[in-house]
């Protein structure tokens, strides 16, 4: 599986291609900042794409702009962004406008390697995989009609299908016949109003999407518009 | 008239008026010192002044009693007319206290009283005693000299340019050129007791002097004043012509009655006499209304000043404004003294000076504890005594000085404020710094410890036991790791250095538990750096408040960038009634946002939710 790495700081940067290399990934192209991450896919064309978000020159969002050039120009590509931090933002503004093969990684599950690799093929290969952090993120906070009448069980396999996980893998982490987990899933897609699909990833979208919808009562752009007015 | 004539015609009093008059100056500035915070002496005797000018008014009113008993003989035809000169005497002696209590240091009601004694002088003519009578013939025409010195002192009281020689001649008029008309009077008794020879030709040679002579001072006198009026402003000039014109026709009413008027009116000589009685009689009561009241001449004394200067900071006009309003000149400028550049600066601390010279505005320094802080620029035109200026200047020293490092002190404050933004800057880039290294350094050291962690726990070579302990490793580095996380967000969260304000108030808000609306600028141009952290901590403070104090269910967070300035606007439904205490960990806050220029309010009325707005100068970057 071939690779493109965006990551400027040499420590991890060296960390990773070891870690890679190792497990059989082709590190085929390196790249510290925005340009060159877009320019190096281009050249290589690679499986997958790794990168940080924060890069030279401001060390602001710039693996964030490049890993959404990528996605526009080569949906095929699996994006994987990593950072230290977990914002809901970021899972907002990815899931939303790739579909597929997009990944969203907390840099400290890199020592988790067997799972991190495992992620990374998955993204590779089309799923899409939001960090637990960032799931949790995304059903903290007040509650919302969403994710209102679901019982905690419910909401803890929402999180799980949410982090891409299959049924059978529901059942393991929560010890729960496969049989069982389905009803649950279908009773989540019920009291969602989500369309039941087969695909795993779509599913996860789906449930992600939902989530991190504006959790007041219409979309945020709406407002916008009533508080600019009210404002003046 | 210079001072040494006053001194010479005010024997009545038995002193020196001027020393006086600065002694009361003085102990006006004392008195007033005493009240603006007892730091430059002891309290003055107003009550001594009232004594005193209460002794004047008693003298006058006695003499004026013993003239009239004098003077009157009631076979004489025109006895009551002479009841009138005491009578007049005794107005201008009126206007004259009346003037003096209100305007210690104004001459004007001194010159009164001398007017007054001038005519008590002059009606001795009426007196059956011979020597009274000679006192009297020597003081005839007196009145009309001292009529025309108070036109040419009016309002400052005091004698300037041309009017000086004028008024001193209009007194040689008067007394000396009366001489020879008593000296070679052809007068019956007992109007001869001063006559020497009888000698018609030179009585007639000398009352055509007389005439001309004093017919010169009021050409004179017209043209100066004329001259003078044309430079006031018309605000003042329409309230001082009318009021000297009347002065300088009360004067020529003294011929003019009897040689034109009284033919002209078919007026008998008491008629004529009453007429010019009239005249002479309503000076003094229009020249003291209009200086008590003219709202040109001097709106307080020294006095005044004190009183303004132990009112509220609040209540205070400028130092500049009161002084110009107790001096009377709305001309009136302070400069204040910058030592280190060796010039003067005005209130906005422009650079002013030095002034022109032959014009005709007039500098006094202002010294306090003898160093120079400051002067007065004055209109020499108003304020002839620089002593008045000068001791207005020695009252207002401290808070001139005050004014001075206030002057002094906005000139800093930009620069301050400057340093300070640089100060909050740095310390926000510091910050930056800190939370980058942090994740560059510490927390990716920590990720590829716990991956090395990994190799050994999976290493197939390895026992049991120590993959086991690889495995505790990990799971520590884990934890440190997270614990790291949590202490770089709390530092700089992510969200701020990646993708700004409004996206990491977004990412706080949509943690909160209680719903939270949100609205931002559109278009989401990042923010200088400085800008950003600080009203993220502050709108994130106030949240927080919300969630521990207010008992909201709902809370609204505005901004808007309008006017180069981000305002923003953080609410709740809660209780209100925020405490400084409760609101505690915003002070630190708002001092970094005074820094950047700008400016935290909090509003909480119990029971009304609490409304916390900040303002920010800020251009998008």
């Amino acid at each position: 599986m071939r690779v493109v790495l965006g990551e400027d700081e040499a420590l991890m940067r060296h960390g990773l291609v070891l870690l890679l290399e190792r497990a059989g990934f082709s590190v085929v192209g390196m790249a510290a900042n925005e340009e060159e991450l877009v320019g190096e896919t281009e050249h290589h064309r690679p499986d997958l794409v790794v990168t940080d978000i924060r890069m030279p020159p401001d060390h602001r969002d710039e693996g964030l702009r490049a890993a959404a050039r990528v996605k526009a120009r080569w949906p095929e590509i699996g994006v994987v962004v990593l950072s230290h931090h977990a914002q809901r933002g970021v899972a907002v503004d990815l899931l939303r406008d790739h579909a597929t093969g997009i990944g969203y990684l907390l840099k400290q599950r890199v020592a988790d390697v067997d799972q991190f690799l495992a992620d990374l093929r998955s993204v590779a290969h089309g799923r899409t995989v939001i960090d637990p952090d960032v799931v949790s993120l995304l059903m903290t906070g007040a509650p919302r009609a969403a994710t209102e009448g679901l019982t905690d069980r419910q909401e803890r396999v929402l999180g799980l299908m949410a982090r891409g996980y299959s049924n059978a893998a529901i059942a393991r982490e929560l010890s729960l016949s496969e049989k069982s987990v389905v009803h649950h899933v279908s009773h989540i897609y019920d009291i969602l109003g989500l369309e039941l699909t087969p695909d795993a990833h779509r599913r996860v979208q789906a449930v992600v999407r939902h989530l991190s919808a504006d959790r007041w009562p219409g979309p945020l752009a709406t407002s916008h518009r009533i508080d600019a007015d009210r404002h003046g | 008239m210079t001072r040494a004539t006053t001194t010479d015609s005010d024997p009545l009093f038995g002193r020196d008026p001027s020393p006086s008059i600065q002694a009361r100056e003085a102990l006006d500035l004392c008195h007033t010192a005493r009240m603006a915070g007892g730091v430059l002496g002891t309290r003055a005797s107003a009550p001594g002044l009232d004594a005193a000018l209460a002794f004047i008014a008693f003298l006058f009113a006695g003499l004026g009693l013993v003239e009239m008993v004098l003077t009157t003989e009631p076979s004489r035809a025109s006895a009551w007319l002479l009841i009138l000169t005491p009578l007049l005497a005794w107005i201008y002696c009126a206007a004259g206290l009346l003037a003096w209590r209100r305007r210690p240091s104004n001459r004007l009601g001194l010159l009164l009283v001398i007017g007054a004694a001038a005519w008590l002088g002059a009606g001795l003519t009426g007196a059956h005693e011979p020597a009274l009578v000679a006192a009297g013939l020597v003081l005839a025409t007196s009145p009309l000299a001292v009529v025309v010195h108070l036109v040419h002192a009016f309002p400052s009281g005091e004698l300037r340019g041309a009017s000086r020689p004028i008024v001193a001649f209009g007194y040689v008029v008067a007394l000396g050129m009366q001489v020879p008309l008593y000296l070679y009077a052809d007068a019956p008794a007992p109007y001869d007791v001063l006559a020497v020879a009888d000698r018609p030709g030179l009585v007639t040679l000398a009352t055509w002097v007389q005439g001309t002579s004093g017919a010169l001072v009021m050409v004179a006198t017209t043209v100066v004043l004329v001259r003078r009026l044309r430079d006031v402003e018309p605000r003042r000039r329409r309230v001082l012509a009318p009021l000297l014109g009347y002065g300088v026709v009360a004067v020529l009413m003294v011929p003019f009655a009897s040689h034109v008027l009284g033919p002209l009116l078919h007026l008998d000589d008491n008629g004529i006499d009453v007429t010019q009685m009239v005249a002479l009689a309503g000076i003094p009561v229009a020249f003291v209304l209009v200086l008590l009241r003219g709202g040109f001449g001097r709106t307080g004394e020294v006095q005044e000043l004190g009183a303004w200067l132990s009112s509220g900071p609040g209540a205070r006009p400028a130092l500049a404004q009161a002084l110009a309003e107790t001096l009377g000149d709305p001309t009136l400028e302070l400069w204040f003294w910058v030592p280190g550049r060796e010039r003067y600066v005005d209130g906005a601390g422009g650079v002013v000076g030095p002034l022109p010279s032959g014009g005709h505005r007039g500098l006094v320094e202002v010294e306090l504890g003898g160093d120079r802080i400051g002067a007065i620029v004055y209109d020499a035109t108003l304020l002839a005594d620089p002593e008045t200026v000068r001791g207005a200047g020695r009252v207002v020293a401290l808070a001139l000085e005050r004014e001075r490092l206030t002057a002094e002190l906005l000139g800093t404050r930009e620069v301050l404020r400057h340093t300070l933004t640089r100060v909050v800057e740095s310390a926000d880039q510091e910050r930056r710094r800190i939370a980058r290294d942090l994740h560059d350094g510490l927390q990716s050291r920590l990720v590829l410890l716990g991956v090395e962690a990994y190799e050994i726990e999976t290493d197939p070579t390895a026992s049991p036991s120590l993959s086991q302990a690889a495995r505790r490793l990990r799971k520590g580095l884990d934890d440190g790791a997270g614990e790291l996380r949590r202490l770089v967000h709390g530092v700089l969260p992510a969200a701020l250095i990646e993708r700004g304000l409004y996206a990491a108030t977004e990412e706080f808000v949509a943690q909160l538990p209680i719903r939270t609306s949100v609205s931002f600028p559109s278009g989401g141009a990042r923010l200088p750096a400085a800008i950003e952290s600080a009203a993220y901590f502050v709108v994130t403070e106030a949240l927080t408040n919300t969630l521990k104090h207010a008992y909201a269910d709902e809370a609204r967070v505005h901004m808007e960038l309008r006017g180069g300035r981000l305002r923003i606007a953080v609410t709740d439904n809660g209780v209100g009634g925020a405490s400084p205490e409760t609101a505690g960990g915003l002070d630190g806050l708002a001092d970094r946002v005074a820094a950047l220029g700008g400016r935290v309010d909090v509003d909480s009325p119990p029971g009304g939710g609490t409304t916390l707005l900040m303002e920010v100068p800020c251009v998008s970057s």
